[in-house]
Parts: structure tokens; C-alpha cells; sequence
């Protein structure tokens, strides 16, 4: 059960007021689900073997895939379940990229060089 | 364990077997002294397929998301906390008129 949260005075308004033990949950999972798509996504970039500014536009290609994911796993109405598109859209994405780059070099060296 | 965690398992054994097979197919290449450009077609596919698994499994297994609209039927506004033996209700704001209607 959430706990409700007053923000403001006014409480007969309801865009003040919500959740923010909902909202932390969600904001998790989302960064869980970018987390895991970017080690994934380093793993297969290495294997095919990008170098170079293909690989990050490799990376920006699966992360705008996981935006289109997760917004219709949000059901395409993100104010139910955010206070703000922006943050299902965008969170998460450079904390992603460096992730990518090491699984990158490493799937990249395991297959290629060693 | 349930269907998302199965699914990323299976997806990331795909992957490997298809890195697996890429290094093979570079020993091949080696042997015969060609070039590599991009991995052979069959491995192309494995790697889709392994994507298309682990992208499923990333979007289901993190968890669901929660409403955090206050009016919606699973945010109930009373609840029993743990610390529900340190409540008292007997204070000032028992003078005040409820402003809101919460459910309860």
C-alpha cells in the first residue's frame, strides 16, 4: 500500500499529490530495465564487431527501442504512473552508455582479438 | 523464479552461443586468410532472436509499474503500518473538518 504524500495546500487539485513511494518504485524499475538492455546491447555490439561511432549509434538505436518498450508497458499514459514524461523517456540513458562501452571492449575482445 | 527471468536466461544462453560461434566462424576466416566484415547470416539471426528475448525479459522481470494516482483503487489512504501502536488520534487536528475525501 502507498503512502499518500500532500505537496500542497490545496488538496481538492490532484496533480500536487501522489505517490512518491509508486513514483521511486517505478523510476527503479526503470533503471533497472535500461541497465540490463545497455550490458546487453554491448554484449551484441561486440560480437558483430562495430568500431568506432557505428557502435554508439548501435547503442542510441536499442535505447530508443527501450523508450518505445517502456512507454507501452506504461500503457502510452505516462501520467499515471510518472509525474513527467521526460523522466520515462530519458532517464537512465548516459548512465547506460558506460556500461555499454565495457561489456563493448570486453565482448569485443573475447570474440575478435583473443 | 518466474517467466521473465527464464526468458533473460534463455536469451543471454542464445547470445553466448552465437559469440560462441562468431569466434568459430573467425577461425574459419583465419584459415583460410579472408577478411572479416560481419558475421555469418545464421548468426545474425541468433543475435535478433537473443535481443528480441532479452528486451522482452528486461521490460517484464524488473517488476510492474504502480499507479501513483492517490483516488486509484490500490492506493488506499488508511493502511495498517507497523507502527500503528504509536499512533494516537486524540490531538488537536480532531477539531479540524476533513478537507478531502480520501477513501478509506
Amino acid at each position: 500500500m502507498g503512502s499518500v504524500e500532500k505537496r500542497s495546500k490545496d488538496v481538492m487539485s490532484d496533480i500536487p499529490t501522489f505517490s512518491a513511494e509508486n513514483l521511486q518504485n517505478n523510476l527503479k524499475v526503470i533503471q533497472n530495465s535500461r541497465t540490463f538492455l545497455s550490458i546487453i546491447a554491448g554484449v551484441l555490439a561486440g560480437i558483430i564487431g562495430f568500431n568506432g561511432l557505428t557502435g554508439f549509434v548501435f547503442y542510441f538505436v536499442v535505447m530508443l527501442i527501450t523508450s518505445v518498450g517502456l512507454m507501452a508497458k506504461a500503457g502510452f499514459s505516462a501520467d499515471l504512473y510518472f509525474d513527467s514524461l521526460n523522466r520515462v523517456l530519458f532517464d537512465g540513458f548516459l548512465g547506460g552508455l558506460m556500461s555499454f562501452v565495457l561489456f563493448w571492449t570486453f565482448a569485443y575482445d573475447l570474440v575478435h582479438i583473443f | 523464479m518466474n517467466l521473465g527471468f527464464v526468458v533473460g536466461v534463455f536469451g543471454v544462453l542464445i547470445l553466448s552461443h552465437a559469440a560462441y560461434s562468431t569466434i568459430q566462424y573467425r577461425g574459419l576466416l583465419k584459415i583460410m586468410e579472408e577478411e572479416f566484415s560481419r558475421p555469418p547470416m545464421n548468426v545474425i539471426v541468433e543475435l535478433i532472436i537473443g535481443l528480441a528475448l532479452c528486451m522482452w525479459a528486461a521490460l517484464t522481470f524488473p517488476g510492474k509499474f504502480l499507479s501513483i494516482h492517490p483516488d486509484s483503487d490500490e492506493n488506499r489512504a488508511v493502511s495498517l503500518p507497523d507502527n500503528s501502536e504509536f499512533m494516537i488520534f486524540n490531538h488537536r487536528g480532531r477539531l479540524f473538518p476533513p478537507q478531502i475525501d480520501m477513501k478509506f
